[in-house]
């Protein structure tokens, strides 16, 4: 799968290379609005990943531009604009997300995975690892074809990890994902120990692998080994 | 004091002296000629006496006359060349009130014998000129007075119309509507001057909170990506399989205070944008159901704390309120409550018509209200803290007529929104 950055900082455009290439996706990173406009312009991407603020341009005007030649690709603004304004123009304008900088790389990516499976109309929405099979509509998880009753957030959860496997995540990060960052508010995450708990036991009880890791002090990764 | 009055005033007190100097000058004038008037009967009153004299002494006989008015006899005195003419103050029979009266005095040859003359007139009307003066000086400041209040009063609805209009305009002056306010041109200088100054300080007050305004949005949004940049370095750092758990940990802690200035940063410009005015509220909003769903957002957390929430909802408290200001105004109150709170401890909430109240159970002990509501005291240092949120709680309530207070009783930090009257 083909992810387009637009972003102007060196640094985090290739931050984010770095991380999507590691999850599976082809990327392509320009830092400036005319070099993005050319390239939304003649390649087909699945994904755009656009700073609104660029040298030459916003990028705001690049979404437009997706929008008048009725690209198929999934639009994902990133800002370090917060204001509610901000986003509601972004989102009017045509974009599938926004996403406010400073953002988890883990987070970018689950929803460039939501996204792109959003769009996939005609393909399968199964997302899988092994054993495991969630369907995102009604959010039913199987493993091995037999049913495990999950709660919203241990699906959520398990979708998260799925889309992040291999990578090691903070608490924060998750609880972030799953919770909203209203939770920072309170600023603790014991909570989430609690919900992965559960999660682990019912996987593994519907006979799937011990794949949530505990990371030592900092969180968990999802993985095979 | 208004300035009409304080113009009246002066001016009056401008007048009194003025007032006084006329009145002396009146009477000063009025003496004089009656005084003349009396001279002129005198001499003429004289004449016919020495004609007399001199016909009634022919024979040799001598001539003597003593009444009140008049006193003719002869006498050794030396003759003089004019009668001399003074006034005198002569006391009424029966009374003590002095009579000014004008005297004649005269000695005079007649037919070889030297006689003094002495005429007196009686001046009474004299008395009554002092007074009649000072009747008319009175009339006419009473006159002045008048005059001067009613002037003024139509001046002020007139004259001071255009600066009326102007005063009415900067009291109804808010922030984000000034570049609308225009003061307008008048037939007066002074306002034209006035308008002009305004027109020119207004606009260089917008173009100052216009750049205010811009400066700390860019300064936040500059900070956010150097930001950015350190925290996705820092996620990709701990992705190396070769770390020790030490060096995650030290990667771990410096993302989270990375966070923590991240949050920092975008409270502060919260606190600026509320300062600003930025957020306009068009709507009411009940705070009950703000503190419902943030009760339900939180859910997980207070049950995973086992802390005890206990709502009393009497009435619906109404504010109008952004509804994004209502969101940080209730999650930083209620935030506060749950990550204070100790484990199996306890939320109030009571809310009425006129008061928003919650209460927590804490480890902390009671907290001076001087301070709390001050930017940057927060209450132990705890990771993920700002010590903005109730700096930003106070904030919304100041510019949305509420009071917030803080009380600590029975072992409960309480926080109360109280709407102002």
């Amino acid at each position: 799968m083909k992810i387009l950055i637009i972003e102007d900082e060196i640094e985090l455009q290739e931050s984010i290379q770095k991380y999507l290439e590691y999850q599976g996706f082809v990327c392509e990173s320009v830092n400036d609005f005319v070099k993005g406009a050319n390239k939304v312009q003649q390649y087909e991407y699945d994904c755009v990943v656009v700073d609104i603020n660029l040298p030459n341009g916003s990028g705001l005007d690049i979404v437009k531009m997706l929008k008048e030649i009725e690209s198929k690709s999934g639009i994902i603004i990133i800002s370090a604009r917060n204001a509610l304004e901000d986003k509601l123009a972004g989102l009017e304008l045509g974009s599938d997300d926004y996403l406010t900088k400073p953002f988890h790389l883990s987070e970018l990516n689950a929803r460039i995975h939501a996204i792109i499976r959003r769009r996939n109309f005609k393909g399968s929405k199964i997302i899988s690892f092994n054993e495991i099979k969630l369907n995102p509509e009604g959010h039913a998880v199987t493993v091995e074809g037999r049913g495990v009753d999950l709660t919203e957030k241990e699906y959520q959860l398990l979708e998260y990890f799925i889309a992040n496997r291999g990578r090691v995540l903070t608490k924060a990060a998750i609880a972030s994902h799953v919770w909203g960052d209203e939770y920072e508010q309170v600023s603790q995450y014991d909570f989430i120990y609690t919900h992965i708990k559960n999660l682990r036991k019912k996987i593994m009880e519907a006979g799937a692998g011990d794949y949530i890791k505990t990371v030592h002090g900092v969180g968990y990764r999802f993985t095979e080994n | 004091m208004r300035l009409l009055t304080k113009t009246t005033l002066y001016f009056l007190l401008a007048m009194i002296p003025l007032l006084g100097l006329t009145g002396y000058l009146l009477f000063e004038q009025f003496n004089k000629q009656i005084n003349q008037r009396a001279d002129k009967e005198l001499l003429y009153e004289e004449v016919q006496w020495v004609e007399y004299l001199q016909a009634s002494t022919l024979n040799g006989s001598r001539f003597l006359l003593q009444t009140p008015e008049i006193l003719i006899y002869p006498s050794d005195k030396s003759v003089i060349e004019y009668p001399e003419l003074s006034t005198v103050y002569v006391n009424k029979p029966n009374s003590k009130i002095q009579i000014p009266t004008r005297q004649l005095n005269d000695v005079v040859n007649i037919n070889g014998t030297a006689y003094e003359i002495i005429i007196r007139k009686s001046q009474e009307q004299k008395l009554a000129l002092v007074e009649n003066i000072i009747i008319i000086m009175l009339l006419v400041f009473a006159g002045l007075l008048l005059a001067t209040i009613i002037f003024n009063w139509i001046i002020s609805r007139r004259l001071w119309k255009p600066f009326q209009t102007s005063l009415q305009k900067i009291r109804n002056i808010e922030l984000p509507q000034m570049s609308k306010i225009r003061f307008e041109e008048t037939d007066t200088k002074e306002f034209d001057e006035l308008n002009a100054s305004l027109n020119t300080m207004v606009n260089k007050i917008h173009s100052d909170y216009v750049n205010m305004k811009e400066f700390t949005e860019d300064a936040a949004h500059e900070m956010q990506t150097p930001l950015a940049v350190a925290q996705t370095k820092m996620e990709l750092l701990l992705q190396d399989a070769n770390l020790t758990n030490a060096q995650t940990e030290t990667i771990v802690q410096a993302t989270t205070a990375l966070q923590r200035l991240s949050k920092l940063n975008q409270s502060l410009l919260l606190l600026a944008k509320i300062e600003n005015q930025q957020y306009e509220a068009d709507t009411s909003i009940d705070l009950v159901q703000v503190t419902k769903k943030y009760l339900q957002l939180f859910d997980e957390i207070t049950s995973d704390k086992q802390i005890k929430v206990v709502t009393q909802f009497d009435d619906a408290f109404e504010v109008k309120l952004h509804p994004f200001l209502a969101d940080s105004l209730i999650s930083n109150l209620l935030g506060n409550a749950i990550k204070y709170n100790s484990t199996n401890g306890k939320i109030e909430i009571e809310v009425s018509k006129l008061h928003y109240c919650i209460s927590n159970t804490s480890e902390h002990p009671s907290i001076d209200p001087q301070k709390l509501f001050k930017r940057f005291t927060a209450a132990g240092s705890r990771d993920t803290s700002t010590g903005l949120g109730l700096a930003i709680v106070k904030r919304i309530a100041d510019t949305h007529q509420l009071t917030v207070s803080y009380t600590f009783k029975k072992e409960m930090h309480k926080f109360c929104l109280n709407k102002n009257q």
